[in-house]
């Protein structure tokens, strides 16, 4: 029994439909009201997607932002001071239309350009900040960017401010011709100042970065971060595809596959940009003052007895054994990590990145073995690539400019030995490592905390100081292949074990190393707080008694180090 | 005036709006999803519209699916009725930003109702009793005193990051104190790493008391009377009543007239509900305010002879509130029962399910607000209310004859309900007595 026909309807009611619609004042969905997502197409409420600061809250999608919706959602309220916002372009190719086209933008978007630049306060710290915004001929770079671009570096460089740079674009601007083209030289040399001059550049890539923005600027800071998702690259994916003929895989050239690739440093979401920031900014500032605290006096833990070497070298492999992580989690409760090499990939056998302790700014590099085997698979059992490597360097390199000590901790049965670690150049790489580090303008130490396997090892263990765990391995090779070459029997392993000398005792006699970390019995993550305390002791020493110090004398005294041996 | 409404709902407060708009002469736009086709809001109304699958985020909670409905429709208002989108602050800015006249109060004050410490906060600067107790946390034993001092004995003690009772003990005077902060402190400490508690007045045995109030845009606000609901369970109100039999008439004005104070506070407009605790001392304590219409409206309009529905439509079309709080007569008593598809023997799991027959009573001074019908399939995806019997007589005595009459005519087959467990509630000595408070159920059901 259908109901619907039986009841009686409203009295005034003529049928509904034709009720007249959307008067003037009736109902009407204002211009703008919704949003409709480009990635899953729902349909959401522009209010709320402000408020999410233009993230999709269905499916994570990130809008491109206007750039005054992006500096308010970065610096702190009413600190921004705009910089050069009325420098003239000049129609160097004397392009038809191109004046009214400009003029028309300016009046469309309230830009003057496709990049707002000037200075302002994050979190209280202060930096220069630019930022692009595609609205203004897809953010492409003439003359005018380039320009505003290159004054705020050099305003900065006389300021000593730091510089970062929300980049988007779709590249050079066409319509300025060679001119444009200059532009990436004019402010790559400004950003070289910039840097010569000891100072830090933060690129943070948003959707999408290409073309000769990527070509310059964009790829030339100390750090560089990306939206989620965000394209990057020099040549669009469609020219790519026209050119090579074939189909690009998913998640080519977006902001993930860049961290991979070893070019972005950490991919952060919107929520998290502002404290990032903040957070980078804080490291790199001078006031960061070394404080240490009063050491509590430490209990040395008792020792395991007597061992045999080859029991070392299998405490040293024990897979209970703390690995790198648990030792900067402990020790630099602020570790923030920064992936790759710049050249070729993300190598997460090493783990690298910034950190205080007391106060002070450091750089913390390791080779990084895995909790367990699906970690260890991820780390390659900590056996750097060449690519893990240049890391390390680039990282060195990055604390040597900020006056940063390095702390490196070492752990890896040896380098990988694979088709494209050679095809890379492992051994170019190793020795890279050992070359630059011999004379680095800061302080260098190197914590050896199970197995130090040859070259491997040595690649972060070019240093001003060398400490060894008590149970830890320091060799030229595995003892398993120190037999199988010498004897032709691998199983003698632990007759080589006794031969090779490779405990910490033996390197201590030997002046390899510095110090001895002593350990408790089956060290773990239990018992692992009476390392971390000789550790924080020492560590604290070695930043303090290298205080103040003279770059040119830590590189003089480094080299008379392995002049010896 | 508004011309044609859509009712962002279903059950049986979408057919009660429906109603409403009829006799107004306004034209009633319904929506329903899938499993709803056959629903009688959806047969009843003058145009219906389908918005989508039967899961409520598909449909009845899908606001950009209402959105279009409401602009295809040419409806000029939408009502939300309860539960659903009704006390969504984003819905109704989404109506404001779409000029659809949306029944009820704005966003902005939906989403200061919507904040409880906010509106604690305003309730209290504009001298609504507030349960004492600060802000500020107890680190230590003496703090935590002289908090106590100001919250009033008995006090409960709950840990800032509490959760699930832990960390939480009541001391009933100074004496006992120490020892309970002590235990309290130390269980939040080994539960949550923290050892910060809030010491708050503790509210015990107390009645859950609302009150109606409607107010206009020209800032007349009218109390109807208050609702004892404190026959509930699990926050689920199963019996409400009106007016409260153990409220003197002196208490009576004093709560009202601090309902009105709540609303004039955030300048209210349209219908609205504040709701109060009252100590068996006469203490009452604001707790929330419900920014809608609620499922147990029709017996404040059985003892004051005004229609809420079309009050809320008229306020929503601009009109002045066609009397003063003076014109507002409290006339006799009246008892709502809620008829739910549950099985009272196996936890009131949701009984969805075909209904064979449903026979439901008529009389004097007898109230049915339902939407069921003999046939009907009750699909498993909403609120599983099926009906409200409200009743009416010159006194409680009689009222609760009346109920227990009605009740008992009450004939659903087909599926399971509460019939009889209600029945059993409004003829025990215990309701009859009117003594109730919020633990009633607790012990009614461990008789």
């Amino acid at each position: 029994m259908e109901l619907r026909y039986l009841f009686k309807k409203t009295q005034s009611a003529q049928g509904g439909s034709d009720t007249p619609k959307n008067e003037d004042n009736g109902p009407q969905t204002p211009q703008g009201l919704f949003h409709k997502c480009t990635k899953c197409g729902e349909t959401i409420f522009s209010e709320e997607l402000k408020r999410n600061l233009f993230v999709c809250p269905k499916c994570g999608n990130y809008f491109r932002m206007f750039a005054a919706t992006r500096i308010d959602s970065i610096l702190d309220d009413g600190t921004f001071e705009e910089w050069d916002p009325d420098i003239v372009e000049s129609n160097p190719l004397g392009t038809p239309g191109y004046e009214d086209k400009l003029a028309k933008l300016r009046d469309k978007t309230s830009l003057d350009e496709a990049v707002v630049t000037g200075k302002g306060l994050i979190n209280g710290h202060p930096a220069c900040l630019g930022v692009m915004d595609c609205r203004f001929m897809m953010a492409s770079m003439g003359s005018v960017v380039g320009e505003k671009i290159t004054r705020m570096f050099e305003r900065a460089t006389e300021d000593r401010l730091p510089v970062i740079i929300y980049t988007a674009s779709g590249g050079a601007r066409m319509q300025e011709g060679i001119i444009s083209l200059m532009q990436m030289a004019k402010t790559s040399a400004a950003i070289k100042r910039h840097s010569d001059a000891g100072l830090l550049y933060v690129t943070v890539l948003t959707d999408p970065t290409t073309g000769g923005v990527t070509a310059s600027f964009a790829m030339l800071g100390d750090i560089i971060l990306a939206e989620p998702g965000a394209l990057i690259g020099f040549a669009g994916p469609r020219v790519i595809e026209q050119t090579i003929g074939q189909k690009l895989p998913e998640g080519f050239q977006r902001a993930e596959f860049l961290r991979d690739h070893g070019f972005v440093d950490d991919i952060v979401t919107r929520t998290d940009m502002k404290d990032y920031l903040t957070d980078i900014l804080a490291f790199h500032e001078d006031k960061k003052d070394f404080k240490p605290g009063k050491n509590a006096k430490i209990k040395l833990p008792k020792s395991s007895g007597k061992l045999t070497p080859w029991d070392k070298v299998m405490i040293s492999r024990g897979k209970d054994r703390p690995v790198a992580e648990d030792y900067i989690r402990q020790l630099f409760p602020d570790f923030m990590e920064f992936h790759g090499d710049r050249f070729v990939k993300d190598d997460k056998a090493i783990m690298g990145g910034i950190a205080t302790f007391a106060g002070k700014a450091v750089t913390v590099i390791a080779e990084s073995k895995g909790h367990d085997t699906k970690e260890n698979i991820e780390r390659n059992f900590g056996m750097p690539s060449p690519d893990g490597y240049r890391k390390a360097l680039r990282l060195m390199r990055q604390a040597e400019k900020f006056g940063r000590p390095v702390i490196c901790f070492v752990d890896t049965p040896g380098a990988y030995c694979g088709l494209e670690a050679e095809e890379r150049g492992q051994g170019e790489a190793i020795a890279r490592n050992l070359y630059e580090m011999s004379s680095l303008k800061v302080p260098v130490l190197s914590i050896i905390i199970s197995e130090a396997g040859s070259g491997g090892a040595l690649a972060l263990a070019v240093s001003d100081e060398v400490w060894m765990f008590e149970n830890a391995i320091y060799a030229i090779l595995s003892p398993e292949g120190y037999a199988s070459i010498l004897w032709k029997d691998s199983k003698r392993a632990s007759e080589a074990a006794s031969e090779m000398k490779l405990t910490a005792k033996d390197m201590m006699d030997n002046r390899i190393i510095d110090k001895i970390i002593a350990e408790p019995e089956n060290l773990c993550e239990n018992n692992i707080d009476a390392v971390v305390a000789q550790l924080k002791e020492g560590i604290s020493g070695f930043i303090g008694s290298n205080e103040g110090f003279d770059g040119e004398e830590l590189a003089k005294k480094r080299y008379e180090r392995y002049r010896r041996y | 005036m508004i011309k044609k409404v859509l009712i962002a709902n279903r059950g049986e407060i979408a057919v009660r709006i429906i109603r409403a708009c009829r006799e107004m002469g306004i034209e009633t736009v319904a929506v329903c999803s899938e499993a709803d086709r056959n629903a009688l809001h959806a047969m009843l109304a003058d145009q219906t519209i389908c918005i989508g699958p039967a899961p409520s985020s598909e449909s009845y909670l899908n606001i950009n699916r209402i959105i279009s409905a409401t602009m295809t429709s040419g409806a000029d208002a939408i009502h939300p009725g309860f539960g659903f989108l009704s006390e969504d602050s984003r819905f109704a800015r989404i109506c404001e930003r779409c000029n659809i006249t949306f029944i009820g109060p704005s966003s902005e004050m939906i989403a200061a109702s919507g904040n409880k410490a906010q509106a604690k906060k305003t309730m209290m600067d504009a001298g609504v009793p507030t349960i004492p107790g600060s802000a500020e946390a107890a680190r230590t034993v003496e703090d935590g005193l002289r908090l106590a001092e100001i919250a009033t004995y008995p006090v409960m003690i709950k840990a800032a990051l509490g959760g699930g009772g832990k960390g939480m003990r009541v001391a009933r005077s100074k004496d006992v104190f120490t020892q309970a902060f002590q235990t309290a402190q130390q269980e939040a400490v080994n539960a949550f790493g923290d050892g910060s508690m809030y010491i708050e007045h503790y509210v015990e045995h107390p009645k859950h008391i609302e009150v109606q109030i409607l107010a206009d845009k020209f800032g007349n606000v009218v109390s109807l009377g208050e609702r004892d609901c404190s026959i509930q369970r699990n926050h689920q109100k199963l019996i409400e009543e009106t007016p409260c039999e153990t409220l003197s008439e002196e208490k009576r004005r004093a709560i009202c007239e601090a309902a009105v104070k709540a609303a004039k506070a955030v300048n209210y407009e349209n219908a609205g509900t504040v709701e109060f605790l009252l100590e068996p001392s006469g203490n009452f304590y604001f707790m929330e305010m419900n920014t809608r219409i609620q499922v147990e409206h029709p017996i404040t309009e059985w003892v004051t002879g005004i229609d809420l529905i079309k009050e809320q439509i008229k306020i929503a079309s601009g009109e002045k509130l066609g009397f003063t709080q003076d014109d507002i007569k409290i006339k006799g008593h009246s008892i709502e029962v809620r008829i739910n598809a549950e099985d009272a023997e196996h936890k009131f799991r949701p009984c969805p399910g075909k209904i064979e027959l449903a026979y439901l009573p008529g009389g004097q001074g007898v109230r049915i607000d339902s939407a069921v019908y003999s046939g009907l399939e009750i699909p498993p995806y909403y609120d599983s209310m099926l009906a409200k019997l409200s009743v009416w007589a010159p006194t409680r005595e009689e009222a609760i004859k009346k109920a227990q009459s009605a009740l008992g005519e009450v004939i659903i087959t087909g599926i399971k309900t509460n019939i009889d467990y209600q029945y059993g509630i409004i003829t025990s000595p215990e309701f009859i007595s009117g003594n109730t408070d919020i633990d009633f159920i607790d012990k009614f059901s461990r008789k």
